[in-house]
């Protein structure tokens, strides 16, 4: 896609350079067109992105990025991987599976550097320990690993997964917790399902996946196609585009106040509301302030678990999927 | 049975031309598995399909059983009572613009995540369809007849159970025909709202972990049950409606269609 459109301009942008002698590329070059395609709607997750995008920084490193929201957050990589957008946000429990599968996807960047899943019941409820969901119903939205996350959890209580009844809820986590249709829910998001539990006046109680015997992972990734990370254009553009991202996650955890104010600002429609706002506050600290640093030893890890669960056969080699790219030019 | 022979060769020419299309193109089989590896999906995981199966198939029969019955009530009720004519019909109308996938979350959130919701659901869909041919029946029945049974002096009851209400059945038919092939449309959706099993929740399952083989597997599995359910409803009602001639031999509808 990307590749075609370039070629011309470059073509261009090296004619402009031989006759006009002192145009400047980078100044005078057409922006490069990218497609991010979210996991989810519009939420604080995003804040790197919506807040350079705000800043005008990817307009400034040569790119025009358009964000699309999608209607399941498991289409977006597919879509990536099918050479219909550029760039994907997604899970990295997900880019295991879909590298076991055969996608053609490589995580080039981390937007959510530790998990946001969480298993969450009602503070209030009879479920104090993760021991007493013994024959109770646990809501999840079908994200292909969390019976694998919820089952790991369980057997550190001495439980298994056949010791719950799994309800797919798709997505209506809270609603189903607080309607009393389930006891717990896996998949919900710590920054944001047990900020909207607490406005709702039924607060939640999480249990960290990490500390009940999941290893760490990284919740939001950023992943592209393969044949896009080879040199040439394309490869500048995604090294120019984590190079934004880290100015952009610097710039939020320095001046989370101002960053809040930039990302509620970017759209009319209501990010400025009560649970973004509390969101805003418990994302913060978990940016990847260095977005494109990959920590290889981890992924392998993850993917060991993910193996030992049975979610994926052989890992694939981590080069295949996960890539730490040069980032952009000094 | 004439169906199966006769299906058989177009669908066998169909698949080959699918599994060619996959392997000529090499189609990355999380975009679109070879019949052959869908096959393989279904063997294999026979068991656990064959459960969903049963589960979707009884959401579906439910809300069949419970839309048509309450779709022949109320075309009844609509043509007796003249109040309800009135103001209940514009009502059903217009409640028919409202998707059923977008309440399907908030009757998950009423009925739970058991089988109460996707029948719900099933017979929502279903509901229309029959009050619309049962009306529709109910309310060109022969004038001529009508003049003379209240000449003759007929009641009003009478004349809905001798006279209206035989006239209706082939209306009435055609809708249930109607329903039994959307049934299965939303026992799915509601399965896709939220669940623990059916075809709908092994679809989403399968989704999400790239299965693409077991995805189309289960569809299969599905349309096998929508098929069934209609070359059965339709069998079923032609010999309840043994005395409706029927000009164009339609009666076992499968084989013209592969005809």
């Amino acid at each position: 896609m990307m590749r075609s459109r370039f070629l011309p301009r470059a073509a261009l942008c090296l004619f402009a350079l031989a006759f006009a002698g002192q145009a400047h590329a980078t100044d005078d070059a057409e922006p490069v067109a990218l497609t991010v395609l979210l996991d989810w709607f519009v939420n604080p997750d995003h804040a790197p992105l919506i807040v350079a995008e705000q800043q005008g920084w990817f307009e400034q490193a040569g790119l025009e990025v358009t964000f699309v929201e999608p209607a399941d957050p498991s289409l977006p990589p597919k879509l990536v991987a099918a050479g219909r957008a550029d760039l994907a946000i997604t899970y990295q429990p997900q880019l295991h599976v879909q590298a076991d599968a055969g996608l053609p996807l490589v995580r080039i960047a981390t937007l959510v550097a530790t998990p946001l899943n969480a298993l969450v019941v009602l503070a209030d409820g009879p479920i104090r320990t993760i021991a007493d969901l013994d024959g109770k119903r646990v809501g999840y939205s079908v994200g292909g690993f969390e019976d694998a996350l919820l089952g790991t959890m369980l057997e550190s209580h001495g439980l298994t997964l056949d010791a719950v009844e799994l309800i797919n809820v798709n997505f209506s986590l809270s609603p189903s917790l607080l309607s009393g249709q389930v006891d717990a829910v896996i998949g919900a998001f710590r920054n944001f399902e047990l900020n909207q539990m607490d406005i709702e006046g039924r607060p939640g109680r999480a249990f960290f996946p990490e500390e009940e015997g999941v290893p760490a992972y990284d919740e939001l990734i950023v992943v592209a196609h393969r044949d896009r990370l080879a040199e040439g254009p394309d490869a500048a553009a995604l090294n120019a585009f984590t190079g934004v991202l880290e100015r952009a996650a610097a710039f939020i955890v320095n001046r989370p106040e101002q960053a809040w104010k930039v990302f509620a600002a970017s759209d009319a429609d209501g990010l400025d509301n009560e649970l973004n706002r509390r969101a805003w506050r418990d994302t913060v600290p978990r940016f990847a302030l260095r977005p494109a640093a990959l920590d290889g030893a981890r992924y392998e890890r993850f993917a060991g678990f993910m193996r030992a669960r049975g979610l994926i056969d052989a890992p694939p080699a981590l080069d295949t999927y996960a890539r730490q790219l040069p980032g952009p030019p000094r | 049975m004439t169906v199966l022979p006769r299906a058989l060769p177009a669908l066998l020419v169909l698949l080959g031309a699918w599994q060619l299309i996959v392997v000529v193109a090499s189609v990355p089989p999380w975009i679109l598995p070879a019949p052959v590896q869908v096959v393989q999906a279904l063997l294999e995981h026979r068991r656990t399909l064959a459960v969903d199966a049963a589960v979707t198939g009884g959401e579906i029969v439910a809300g069949l059983l419970l839309g048509t019955t309450l779709g022949i009530a109320s075309a009844v009720l609509l043509c007796v009572v003249r109040s309800a004519r009135r103001w209940a019909l514009p009502l059903m109308v217009i409640s028919q613009a409202v998707p059923v996938f977008a309440l399907a979350p908030v009757l998950t959130l009423w009925f739970g995540y058991g089988p109460g919701a996707k029948v719900a659901m099933a017979t929502l869909i279903i509901y229309f369809p029959v009050v619309a041919a049962s009306v529709d029946g109910l309310r060109y029945a022969d004038p001529g007849m009508l003049d003379l049974a209240r000449t003759l002096g007929a009641g009003p009851r009478a004349e809905l159970w001798h006279l209206r209400l035989p006239a209706a059945l082939p209306s009435i038919g055609s809708g249930i025909r109607v329903a039994a092939s959307v049934a299965p449309i939303g026992a799915v959706v509601g399965e896709w709202t939220g669940s623990s099993r059916g075809l709908g929740h092994a679809m989403l399952q399968a989704n999400a972990r790239l299965d693409t083989d077991l995805m189309f597997a289960a569809l299969a599995c599905l349309c096998a049950i929508a098929v069934a359910l209609y070359v059965a409803v339709d069998r079923a009602l032609d010999r309840a409606l043994y005395w409706q001639a029927d000009r164009l031999h339609l009666s076992s509808s499968p084989e013209l269609l592969l005809r």
